[in-house]
């Protein structure tokens, strides 16, 4: 398969930065996938699910709010956090999710629900490939 | 001319200041190391979200929305937003004067200013001075170490705030740290977008033609919703650490150089100081011996 650049920025480091034959993206309406010569196009990224293949090996991350600039023959990624599957604490993102969903629930004001509903999002995202990748714990 | 007591004490004075700048001094070098890796680790992300809003902006011509066009107001009746980093406490050399000239010399001489203060020192300033403006009461904060979700709370109101009408231009105010030794104070406009707010940034140059027009999935209106804040989150975030690191080298420096100021002034002050005990003694001496030897005259000698 055609190998095209791509650069995946976290707030605070550099995750990726080389070849790559497809990524997947989690788009505001579900994933949208991206190939070689691809056209031009700017996505709004929600936390969830990134892969991207190299070597036909895929590599998965858990990534937060961003977008992408796709262009002729490079993407770039600038994302919130973007953490491997090893590097996400379990625990802590369960905890995210009980706490989120209980603000969800007692439902105050536009704001903390927007918050909360973006929080919990951030949390299933991280579980969701921690359990993914280390199956079922 | 100083008794030998005043310049003693004087000495001992700036013994203790010194004491006092050179532990400044090296509490300000070991911040500063762990604010550079910081920075080291977030300016690709800060670089890189100018380079690729730059490039969006170039490729976007037909594009309308809310956050591209600023409300069409008078010149002086536009209502300014800054965001302005300082640090909150003094000592820094001219950390804080660079921000707040470079602040004054942009503001709106009608008034109409906002100010959103991270870093107590430029809020201080400003409180004093209300004829310039007003200040968001809600956002002042302390420069402490910089946090995402810190960022991200500023920026949503400030998005909220442009998008209600309240805020018609949104100005960051920053210090950049060019290397180890210069730092330079920085302005951005956040937002209204324009295709000409980075110069100096050059856009990313495809293969492609470099006309071509961006298209946005699934369309304008949603992936600026998601962007604009995101954009300007990022940005302060990037801001506040470059902020960070810049204030802790200008104490490191300031510091550096009260103590070497030091240095030099207890050294004159000892030349002085060990010339007059001299001066003392010559005198004292030749009372002696006058004294003595008129008491040998008197006597009529042996």
């Amino acid at each position: 398969m055609k190998a095209f650049k791509i650069e995946i920025l976290a707030t605070d480091r550099m995750l990726y930065s080389g070849p790559c034959e497809s990524l997947i993206l989690p788009a505001i309406d579900g994933e949208y996938g991206v190939l070689a010569h691809h056209e031009p196009v700017v996505l709004a990224l929600v936390a969830g699910e990134l892969r991207y293949t190299v070597g036909g090996k895929t590599e998965v991350l858990a990534v937060g709010d961003g977008f992408a600039d796709v262009e002729e023959d490079q993407v770039v990624v600038l994302t919130d956090f973007a953490e491997r599957a090893d590097e996400i604490d379990l625990v802590r993102a369960r905890a995210a999710k009980a706490r989120a969903e209980e603000r969800i629930h007692a439902q105050r004001d536009a704001v903390t629900l927007a918050h909360a509903q973006s929080a919990l999002s951030r949390a299933i995202a991280r579980i969701k490939v921690s359990s993914r990748v280390n199956g079922m714990r | 001319m100083e008794s030998m007591k005043e310049l003693r004490s004087r000495m001992i004075s700036v013994r203790k200041t010194m004491k006092i700048t050179n532990a400044m001094y090296l509490l300000a070098s070991s911040k500063m190391k762990k604010a550079r890796k910081r920075l080291l680790a977030s300016e690709p992300y800060f670089n890189r979200l100018q380079d690729t809003i730059a490039d969006i902006l170039v490729h976007t011509h037909s594009v309308n929305n809310r956050y591209f066009t600023g409300k069409d107001t008078a010149a002086g009746e536009t209502k300014r937003g800054y965001v302005v980093i300082t640090s909150d406490k003094g000592l820094a050399g001219a950390y804080n004067h660079n921000v707040i000239r470079l602040t004054e010399s942009h503001l709106n001489d009608s008034g109409n200013n906002t100010f959103f203060f991270i870093g107590y020192s430029g809020h201080n300033y400003f409180a004093k001075k209300p004829e310039l403006g007003k200040i968001s009461g809600e956002h002042s904060y302390a420069a402490t170490e910089p946090a995402l979700y810190r960022a991200r709370s500023i920026a949503e109101d400030l998005v909220k705030e442009f998008c209600g009408g309240e805020l018609d231009e949104i100005y960051l105010i920053y210090t950049k740290m060019r290397s180890a030794l210069t730092a330079d104070t920085e302005i951005i406009k956040l937002l209204p977008l324009a295709r000409d707010m980075f110069p100096d940034r050059r856009p990313v140059i495809t293969s492609q033609a470099d006309n071509y027009e961006e298209h946005y999935y699934p369309s304008p209106d949603a992936v600026l919703d998601m962007l604009v804040p995101n954009y300007v989150k990022g940005l302060i975030y990037g801001a506040m650490t470059e902020a960070y690191a810049g204030e802790q080298n200008a104490r490191m420096i300031a510091m550096d150089n009260a103590t070497k100021n030091a240095k030099q002034l207890i050294d004159r002050l000892s030349v002085q100081y060990n010339r007059m005990r001299q001066a003392a003694i010559t005198t004292e001496l030749s009372e002696v011996a006058g004294a003595a030897k008129t008491q040998y005259s008197q006597q009529g000698g042996y």
